[in-house]
């Protein structure tokens, strides 16, 4: 399991990182806070706001 | 003149790109090689600035959202990292107060005491006062921690007129088995004030008549605090996997102070009715809710980034569970799809489902026989629904090598009571609030 | 080569980081052994003594004469193989020793590639001028052994010798080779670039200089008159297909003195100027 340093082309695309669009996210997160009981699990909570 | 002058620049240029050429050639010679690869360098960008403007719509006139939000971030030498960023939401519309339809026109107190308004015959009665300005600030510092290791601190703050938060937050990464692994560790604590439009209500007593602030108290506060620990490996060239375990603790104020109740019949299920006062009030019995202070969540989230000839699948479920008794699935997919060398398309669908709290009532019953519960709550998050997302981002690089993204996506909820919270004529009518929310986001990103 | 010297790969073990570096320690090793001057019995040596007489060369040191040549005639004059003998006047040492004009004058007579005689593999120079190939040296032996890795190894190379450097070929366990370009502060890289392919090489040294009456008198001297050429920046780093042509382009454009952005922008190379 694992590769070796020359063969991280692909997982060193942009596409490939596990947060591909930061803001994206954390709007998701924000939305689901505000409308779900569940928040949070990729990072953290994405609360700070009395929508819930 | 002008022309004389422009001749003169590019017949200079001219002569000055001619040095390049000889040049070439003149090196060529000296390593006896053929032409060598042309060179590709740039300068690394110090800045990065991603920006989106986002719609949330939801259906029948409930919350609108315009949201402005912006992370900057400035790169420093030796990967040290600062990130700032800046939300700005607009809130408008109307949101359900926790009471149920009746067949008869119902009167309500406004949240801040002064005033009333009235819900016709049939329909679901919302809360239309709510209208708000948030705005939300963070702040991160990132950087090496040795040579495996990346270290992050934060703090954020953010500002309702019913609400501030203030949090900060740490975090550690280490890269194990030649970078093939990373676990991680993280925490973030809270400090939430809450300042509810005429203070907060007592939990359990009843709305009462415009100008009667009887059972108002002050401002209430909440702290919460995350912990969670990550791990992510490499599986393959082309398939990276990552899980996390979440710990949420919340304390303190946990209810939602605009959320009300209704007192029903125990046999026909319908509001008991009062009369209203003089300046206005309720014309039923309504009682604020009343939740735990106190919560505890745990969560699993696993994701795999899959590459698949360009195409690169994300997906990631997440299981939560809670001493509420809530427990819900989460399933998310993206496929981005490139088109040509410069744009993509990626769809997303989710899936969510969660069990009602168990404090979850429709309706509180009065019966001198059946005491109240020790908490309730009629908030349709904290009942059992499925909700769906499913949406189409398009993304292209301009001709200065920007990005830029728009994604139209559809959520929608579908809820039900448990039957057995359901009495008399409650059963024919619709009681829960299904939601249908339009979401529309643009994002430009480029950096210098 | 007067500076630490660095061998980088991307990936590999141990053995082939070995093997890297002992092929390109024995190729610079020859290189500065075959062509500096401070070193007695090689070709500079030979060509430096030869009291005016002829000298014959071989086919590697004729290579680079003919480089100088090329280098002489595209740069007006200012880039000058024979020039070493202005150091005989001039010492960048920080002080306000400025030479006098007739010093100077003496030694200009035995300045100048024009009195030089190169054909058919034989130099012949006046007596009393010398050459040196100093400023063309490390650039040729970076390219050299960077030809060298690309053959021998195979995962991508970075061949760094004292900042001037190129790469065989782009990183594979990210998406470029990233490089400091050192500002003022000799301990912090002010600049970032992402080299992919090709070869970066700076020229300058701004802690060789002099000062009088307020004038500074860079390093850097145009053999067409023995004077320190005015308003030359403080260091020109260029990035090229090759770390030779990246280190011609910055010594050019230093030559220009004022004029060196000027140059540099309409040879559509990217660079950096720092005055």
């Amino acid at each position: 399991m694992g590769v070796q340093p020359w063969e991280r082309e692909i997982l060193a695309r942009e596409d490939m990182q596990l947060t591909t669009d930061p803001l994206e996210a954390a709007t998701d997160d924000h939305i689901y806070f505000s409308k779900e009981a569940s928040s949070g699990g990729r990072g953290f909570g994405g609360g700070g706001c009395g929508c819930n | 003149m002008a022309a004389g002058v422009t001749d003169m620049t590019s017949i200079t240029s001219r002569k000055e790109r001619s040095v390049s050429a000889t040049l070439a050639a003149a090196t060529c010679a000296l390593l006896g090689t053929t032409a060598a690869a042309p060179v590709d360098a740039q300068e690394e960008p110090k800045w990065d600035f991603n920006t989106s403007l986002l719609y949330y719509g939801e259906d029948e006139s409930r919350v609108q959202d315009m949201s402005l939000k912006s992370i900057i971030r400035r790169l420093f030498a030796d990967d040290r990292t600062l990130t700032l960023g800046l939300t700005v939401d607009g809130l408008t519309g109307a949101t359900p107060s926790g009471a149920i339809r009746q067949d008869v026109p119902q009167s309500f107190t406004r949240p801040s005491g002064s005033g009333s308004y009235v819900v016709p015959a049939g329909e679901l009665p919302l809360d239309d006062t709510f209208k708000d300005t948030r705005v939300a600030i963070t702040a991160g510092w990132q950087q090496p921690a040795g040579e495996k290791g990346l270290l992050s601190v934060g703090f954020s703050a953010s500002k309702e007129y019913d609400y501030l938060h203030t949090g900060v937050n740490a975090s550690y990464a280490h890269d194990f088995n030649n970078r093939n692994t990373t676990i991680s560790a993280g925490f973030a604590f809270a400090s939430d004030s809450i300042e509810p439009v005429g203070g907060a209500p007592i939990p359990f007593t009843n709305m009462l008549d415009v100008g009667d602030t009887s059972n108002r108290v002050g401002d209430q506060d909440k702290d919460v605090l995350d912990v969670v620990f990550g791990v992510s490996q490499v599986i393959s060239k082309n398939l990276l996997v990552q899980a996390n375990y979440s710990f949420s603790q919340s304390d303190g104020y946990l209810n939602n102070p605009y959320k009300v109740l209704s007192m029903v019949d125990s046999v026909s299920g319908d509001t008991l009715t009062r009369t209203p006062g003089i300046e206005g009030g309720p014309s039923g019995i309504f009682l604020f809710e009343s939740r735990p202070d106190e919560r505890t969540q745990h969560s699993v989230y696993t994701q795999a980034k899959y590459f698949m000839n360009g195409k690169v699948l994300d997906a990631s479920y997440r299981y939560m569970t809670d001493d509420w008794e809530i427990d819900s699935h989460t399933l998310d997919v993206r496929y981005r799809w490139p088109i040509g060398d410069s744009s993509y398309i990626e769809p997303h669908v989710r899936y969510y489902t969660q069990t009602e709290a168990e404090f979850y009532r429709l309706s509180l019953v009065d019966d001198s026989l059946v005491p109240l519960p020790q908490f309730a709550s009629s908030d349709y998050r904290l009942g059992n629904f499925d909700a769906i997302t499913a949406g189409l981002k398009y993304g292209w690089k301009t001709r200065n090598d920007n990005d830029m993204s728009i994604r139209v996506e559809w959520y929608t909820q579908s809820g039900t009571v448990p039957a057995g919270q359901l009495i008399g004529n409650q059963a024919s009518r619709d009681n829960y609030p299904d939601l249908n929310a339009l979401i529309v986001q643009f994002s430009y990103r480029f950096s210098r | 080569m007067g500076s630490p010297c660095e061998v980088l790969t991307d990936g590999g073990d141990k053995q082939l980081a070995g093997r890297l570096s002992s092929l390109v320690a024995s190729e610079a090793w020859r290189i500065e052994d075959k062509f500096s001057r401070y070193l007695d019995g090689n070709v500079i040596q030979r060509i430096n003594t030869a009291h005016g007489e002829p000298v014959e060369v071989d086919a590697e040191t004729g290579n680079l004469l003919d480089f100088a040549a090329t280098l002489f005639d595209i740069s007006g004059g200012s880039f000058d193989i024979t020039s070493g003998v202005l150091r005989a006047v001039w010492t960048f040492d920080g002080s306000d020793n400025i030479p006098a004009q007739d010093d100077i004058d003496k030694v200009l007579g035995r300045v100048g590639w024009q009195r030089v005689t190169w054909a058919d593999s034989q130099l012949t120079m006046q007596p009393g001028m010398e050459v040196d190939l100093g400023g063309i040296g490390k650039e040729y032996a970076v390219d050299r052994c960077t030809a060298l890795a690309r053959s021998a190894a195979n995962v991508p190379v970075m061949i760094n010798f004292g900042g001037d450097l190129a790469v065989t070929s782009p990183p594979v366990s990210r998406q470029s080779w990233k490089v400091g370009i050192e500002g003022p502060n000799v301990d912090s890289a002010e600049k970032l670039v992402d080299l992919r392919q090709g070869a970066l090489a700076t020229s300058g040294d701004a802690r060789r200089f002099l000062l009088r009456n307020g004038v500074r008198y860079s390093h850097i001297l145009d053999p067409r008159t023995g004077w320190s050429v005015p308003d030359a920046p403080a260091s020109i780093t260029v990035a090229a297909d090759t770390c030779t042509q990246a280190g011609m382009m910055s010594t050019l454009a230093m030559l220009r003195g004022a004029a060196a952005e000027e140059f540099l922008a309409a040879q559509e190379l990217l660079h950096w100027c720092r005055r």
